[in-house]
């Protein structure tokens, strides 16, 4: 009975370390729609742009001087954020305000289509071999009452709690953020309340941005090896995004985590006693979804709109 | 006097002309065409900028030295992006449109299977198919007296490492992490056969292509007490594994099949990946076998990047110097049945690299050993001799 349930805790362990990178991705997604009700089918391929910069950067800085040490780390990490800021602002020129009041369809089919032009882009430059991405924690683990947890997994961690404590002190108790959410309310009302639209709507491509870069640099160690694949994780942290509410930023951190949880149970405790749910490992967070969709349609944490007739 | 050299002149334009007249599409005075399926585009892309530029390391070494009886060996390479239709699609333009004289080191176990129908009904034989399924050599499916494989299977490979873990710990509880699809099958094949040549059981846990989170796995192995355990991945996955066991507090003795014998993979795992011992079908290719040798010294004269040079480049050129072998034997006037005939003639021949190669009429497996390479200090170090 202890063993089950020191296997149980340790699989819940690393299933809220698997999560937070869904719901570090997740966050990219409910960041934009919260502001621009737009869904950005290429937050996936952000945050792969964002681990292939902070490589590029770690690389330059490092110029044949051996293992890259912290002050190396710290300063690609932050070249990488500037350029975060600029890939943004770009982003913001180049997709959001051209189709802004335009058919949502124009404006999912943009996102995808950058999604597929980003992959396509870093393989054209970065070539097709996968790097060995660098990691400051190294296999670094931490063990607490027989429960273990690697550094790097702390780390991930620690960024989703300081971002969402972030994001959401932003969204509740500044002047911007509340603007923001205004501006996603009704963007002509905010307009004229005299909000800045369009540049509330830089600001959160520019925060997306910021989140999915924050994400690439944590999650590329933990895949192993960097290649353009990595941006299909986005497509995972779609359905975290939607169970948590969409829009809602605890909404995108409690559903990466239940996913992540769910996901590392069935594989491990649950397949290891009934041999079945092998079979169906692949399903059964779709079938969570749509359980928890149909008793609470707009997500865990989501908002029910109600439109007055 | 003058009828009987007469004769011989009319017998021998005839066999000259019968020669000429047979040979196949793809030959021409000057050049043998051949055609690669490669996944450019898809989720081995990455193999497929390697596999073919080692490939043509080897041709162009051959066709700087006079090609193959005169004639210089060029290479189409078409993407199928690791899907069996496109595969289909890129053969029959490679075999209707550039008129390929035989098809080389088609990837992947699906996209070659797929192909099966295409070769029987066109007689284009495929040399190579860059996949270890055991598949690829079973004389009973369609086509087989077409395909010459080069490789060691997954379900040897796999049998030989049960059969290596068991010699070492008698006692060894021993578990297997899978690729859910055609390369797992072809694993739990020689799975099943070492489970019952032992008396064991063997702890099984799958995952789906593209997996990036092995927790549910190993801790299923953990809970089941395996001390040995074999990863059936590409490279990504053992990687993974390894930091994943490490970061849960388990440590057993970790094995992997011949896709995991990337140097990469020491690389990124760190102290996690030390003692990962894989099997691999042929020599290394920073080995002192002749073929890495000469490898090595093509790589340095075309100034091929470091990046570049490894296992999966290496595979690329010591199976062209296989095809290469066959159309040296394939004569003057190649025709495809003769190539077929030709190979079939390979009789322990040690290219340099595999272990030595047999083909007859009735096997087509080409080699059945491994050599094991085990990590150690972050380096790879060959450990055994060729096994069977």
């Amino acid at each position: 009975m202890t063993e089950l349930l020191t296997g149980l805790l340790q699989e819940t362990v690393s299933g809220i370390a698997l999560g937070c990178i869904y719901a570090l991705i997740a966050l990219g997604f409910t960041l934009i729609i919260k502001a621009t009700e737009v869904v950005n089918f290429a937050q996936g391929e952000l945050m792969m742009v964002g681990a292939y910069v902070n490589f590029f950067f770690v690389t330059t800085f490092l110029s044949n001087q051996g293992e890259p040490t912290i002050g190396i780390y710290l300063l690609a990490f932050g070249s990488s954020i500037i350029f975060a800021v600029a890939f943004g602002w770009i982003l913001d020129w180049v997709i959001n305000r051209p189709l802004k009041d335009e058919p949502i369809f124009s404006v999912i089919m943009a996102t995808i289509s950058l999604s597929i032009i980003l992959r396509a882009l870093v393989g054209m430059i970065a070539g097709p071999l996968s790097l060995v991405p660098y990691s400051p924690f190294g296999n670094k683990i931490l063990s607490v009452g027989g429960i273990v947890i690697s550094v790097l997994d702390l780390s991930i961690i620690f960024s989703a709690i300081i971002l969402v404590i972030l994001f959401y002190y932003f969204f509740n108790q500044t002047k911007w953020g509340v603007a923001m959410q205004a501006t996603s309310e009704d963007s002509v009302a905010a307009q004229l309340m005299g909000i800045p639209v369009k540049r509330v709507y830089g600001l959160v491509w520019i925060f997306s941005a910021i989140v999915a870069t924050i994400s690439g640099i944590l999650l590329a160690p933990r895949m192993s090896l960097l290649d353009t694949s990595m941006g299909f994780l986005g497509l995972k942290a779609f359905p975290a995004a939607v169970l948590g509410g969409f829009g809602s930023i605890t909404g995108a951190i409690a559903g990466g985590i239940i996913m992540g949880v769910i996901e590392t149970i069935s594989m491990g405790t649950l397949s290891f006693h009934f041999e079945w749910i092998k079979e169906m490992n692949d399903i059964i967070v779709w079938i969570v979804l749509i359980a928890v969709l149909m008793v609470k349609p707009d997500g865990l944490f989501g908002e029910a709109k109600v439109k007055k007739v | 006097m003058k009828k009987i050299i007469g004769i011989f002149i009319v017998i021998g334009l005839l066999v000259n002309g019968c020669g000429k007249g047979t040979s196949s599409p793809g030959i021409t005075e000057d050049t043998i065409l051949i055609g690669n399926i490669q996944d450019l585009s898809g989720p081995m892309k990455e193999l497929g900028a390697l596999l073919p530029s080692g490939s043509n390391l080897y041709f162009d070494y051959v066709n700087e030295n006079g090609g193959v009886h005169g004639r210089q060996i060029k290479m189409i390479v078409e993407d199928h992006s690791y899907n069996p239709q496109k595969a289909v699609a890129a053969a029959k333009k490679l075999i209707e449109k550039d008129q390929v004289f035989c098809l080389y080191h088609v990837i992947g176990t699906s996209p070659c299977e797929a192909l099966r129908p295409i070769l029987a009904e066109s007689g284009v034989p495929l040399i190579a198919p860059a996949t270890q399924s055991g598949s690829m050599s079973d004389m009973s499916r369609q086509a087989a007296d077409l395909i010459f494989h080069t490789d060691t299977g997954y379900d040897k490979q796999t049998r030989i490492l049960v059969d290596n873990i068991l010699s070492k710990n008698a006692n060894a509880k021993i578990g297997i992490i899978y690729q859910d699809d055609d390369y797992g099958e072809n694993v739990l094949k020689g799975t099943a056969i070492a489970e019952e040549k032992a008396g064991i059981s063997v702890q099984r846990e799958a995952y789906q292509r593209g997996a990036t989170d092995f927790a549910g796995q190993v801790a299923n192995l953990m809970k089941g007490g395996v001390t040995d355990v074999i990863i059936a991945g590409i490279v990504k996955e053992p990687i993974i594994v390894m930091k994943t066991a490490v970061a849960m507090g388990y440590a057993p003795n970790f094995y992997g099949t011949s896709p995991t014998m990337d140097h990469r993979i020491s690389l990124a795992a760190g102290s996690a990946g030390e003692g990962f011992t894989s099997v691999n079908f042929a020599s290394l290719w920073n080995s002192d076998a002749p073929s890495a040798l000469l490898y090595n010294e093509l790589c340095e004269k075309a100034g091929i990047p470091a990046k570049m040079k490894g296992m999966y480049h290496f595979y690329g050129f010591i199976t062209a110097q296989v095809l290469v072998e066959g159309l040296e034997r394939t004569g003057k006037f190649p025709t495809r049945t003769r190539l077929v005939n030709a190979l079939e003639t390979f009789k322990n021949w040690d290219g340099g690299a595999f272990p030595p190669i047999t083909y007859n009429q009735n096997d087509h497996a080409g080699t059945e050993s491994v050599i094991l390479v085990q990590v150690t200090d972050g380096v790879q170090n060959v450990i055994s001799d060729w096994i069977e």
